[in-house]
């Protein structure tokens, strides 16, 4: 008798379509994926203790380099948590320049997501037409902070520097022009026969399964719960803005394409919204902290997680001794941060939850079943970053 | 399945649909930028490569040694050395920036009380030894005249030196009042004919700071 004996292969971590350095151990009976298991850490940079050894303000541009494509998400998500701790309510002009941002960022990271995710499925000419698109928006970024990637513009109690008439005028243009983009996509790759044949039924999670191991953002979405961060919790201005939460129904790989692309139209309203109600005013809370903060002494005692509290003539009331989680909703998912905060102004623990981490600990459910070209599909679809996965 | 559906099923409508897009688009004109001929246009404001503001009175850089700059580098790649020379005044005897470890955040352009400190819009500075990118004061001045040559206009202002839309009554008083910079070598003093004071040449004296700023800022640990 032969022994029957599974094929086991590495995909990754060079390997174009994982987006980084994503290694899979698949293990395959002919096509079919029998097991896969994820392996992260190849991207690791220790951004959370590199936190913890920097004041809160000087840990912001370690935030930019989590998801490199939506960096200016990461701040604002960061600069929302750090906000929280500190007691601090940016002014009403802040607020709305930040969902104008961070809702370009989302249109940015969906391009590059739409770019990417037919690239690997087959259809490369999107990839072409998105990366066209994608660069207006870093010239939109470059107007207002002079940085195009990595942009550390949000600052903690509003943002760096006021948006002028130049960006407002090319904000508007973008808005008014990329729905026929957004069309060019659709027309390409919507109702493609090859497309449909690759997307539709693979990759299928049900609501309850996508709940159970985590997944947010437009993943879970597509799973047809109708949780977004900017509706359960709202920031920033999105308590003054109306928009829908768009949501797929079949939980496969095609409603999570459909739920993207429905984001961008949802995106743009809410762009055109805040720049109508623009209020005017200063960026910056006046209470905002500087950005040499001084570092105060701890209340803690070191070396006992939350342990003994010193007396009081040690305590400086700067920050609060304190712990705190706060999400927000990047175009991943949700984005969490929580601190664990001794009285200095440095964090005594800082844990980044990120949306692509647990997005790829759900490859294996997707995956096991599944073909082996179907595992590209669903690599696509959950849309990591691994910059963000291995922190 | 309806009619419309066999029909686009038949004769691949939507195959045709994506065809006739990309047929349009070969005819459209290219978007690629052909980059070493043609530059894109960069905003005020890019953050790239350091250089020292060239004080137009004293041809010299305008840095006081507050060590804000030193201190609040998240990536902690500036370096500076305060001097005494005989009189027991202080000068500005090293001041470093390995621009390699630099993730151009623009603090330190932001937190200088006298904007002395400026990300130019020079991108393209990449070497073949790590020495050219290691700037001390003298490159970074000029960094600073390498900038400004390829300038039009007669002044220089930096968005990050007093960003719009904050509050200014917190900024200290050299911050608030602060012109843009002249560029135009009128009346400024070539760098050549100032002699830069050294330690070791007891008989000059010490270049005065430009300005002062109001709170005179505590003198914290020295990173050499």
């Amino acid at each position: 008798m032969l022994k029957k004996k599974e094929l086991s292969i590495n995909m990754g971590p060079q390997h174009p379509a994982t987006h980084g350095v994503l290694r899979l151990v698949l293990e395959l009976d002919g096509e079919t994926v029998v097991k896969c298991t994820p392996h992260v850490g190849y991207l690791h940079r220790g951004t959370e203790k590199l936190g913890e050894n920097r004041t809160y303000p000087m840990a912001l541009p370690l935030t930019d380099r989590l998801d490199y494509v939506s960096s200016m998400s990461n701040n604002i998500g960061y600069c929302v948590a750090v906000e929280r701790l500190l007691g601090i309510e940016a002014p009403a002009r802040a607020k709305y320049i930040r969902t104008i941002m961070a809702e370009l960022t989302r249109i940015a990271n969906h391009i590059v997501w739409i770019a990417t995710h037919a690239l690997d499925i087959g259809a490369m000419t999107v990839f072409l037409y998105s990366m066209r698109d994608r660069e207006w928006i870093l010239d939109l970024y470059e107007m207002v902070c002079g940085a195009r990637l990595t942009v550390t513009y949000p600052r903690i109690g509003g943002v760096r520097c006021d948006i002028d008439q130049e960006f407002m005028d090319s904000c508007y243009k973008f808005i008014e022009d990329f729905p026929k983009r957004i069309e060019e996509y659709e027309t390409l790759i919507d109702q493609n026969r090859i497309w449909l044949q690759r997307t539709v039924g693979v990759g299928i999670i049900s609501a309850a399964d996508a709940i159970n191991w985590g997944l947010t953002g437009p993943t879970l979405r597509g799973s047809g719960v109708a949780y977004d961060v900017r509706k359960a919790a709202p920031y920033d201005a999105y308590d003054q803005i109306d928009f829908e939460v768009p949501v797929g129904k079949n939980c496969d790989v095609y409603d999570r394409y459909r739920c993207r692309m429905d984001e961008f139209r949802q995106s743009i309203s809410i762009i055109k919204q805040c720049l109508d109600k623009l209020p005017d005013g200063l960026v910056l809370a006046s209470e905002a902290p500087p950005y040499d903060m001084p570092i105060g002494k701890p209340r803690v005692m070191p070396g006992h997680p939350m342990g003994e509290i010193l007396p009081g003539e040690l305590v400086e009331e700067k920050v609060p001794f304190d712990e705190l989680y706060s999400a927000t909703e990047v175009p991943k998912g949700e984005l969490g941060f929580y601190f664990v905060n001794d009285g200095t102004a440095r964090p005594y623990r800082m844990r980044i939850r990120a949306p692509s981490f647990v997005h790829a600990s759900v490859l294996p459910k997707l995956c096991e079943g599944s073909l082996v070209a179907d595992v590209i599909a669903n690599i696509g679809t959950i849309d990591i970053v691994l910059g963000e996965c291995d922190r | 399945m309806t009619v419309k559906q066999l029909i686009d099923k038949v004769f691949l409508t939507e195959i045709l649909k994506g065809m006739a897009l990309t047929f349009k688009m070969m005819l459209s004109k290219p978007v690629t930028i052909q980059y070493p001929d043609e530059k894109r246009k960069i905003y005020p404001g890019f953050r790239g490569k350091h250089a020292f503001v060239r004080d137009a009175k004293t041809g010299r850089q305008k840095c006081i040694m507050c060590m804000k700059c030193v201190n609040i580098c998240p990536s902690q790649c500036i370096s500076l050395k305060k001097g005494r020379d005989e009189n027991n005044k202080p000068f500005l005897e090293r001041y470093d920036i390995e621009a390699l470890r630099c993730i151009y955040c623009g603090y330190c352009v932001e937190v200088c009380p006298v904007c002395a400190l400026v990300l130019t819009e020079d991108f393209g500075y990449c070497s073949y030894t790590k020495d050219a990118i290691f700037f001390d004061k003298d490159k970074m001045l000029k960094n600073w005249d390498e900038f400004v040559a390829k300038l039009s206009g007669d002044v220089y202002w930096n968005k990050f030196w007093r960003p719009d839309g904050v509050d200014i009554a917190k900024m200290p008083k050299s911050k608030r009042e602060q012109a843009p910079v002249p560029i135009r070598p009128t009346a400024a003093v070539p760098s050549d004919t100032v002699p830069e004071k050294k330690p070791v040449n007891p008989a000059e004296k010490p270049p005065e700071p430009a300005a002062e700023v109001e709170e005179k800022p505590e003198e914290k640990k020295e990173v050499v």
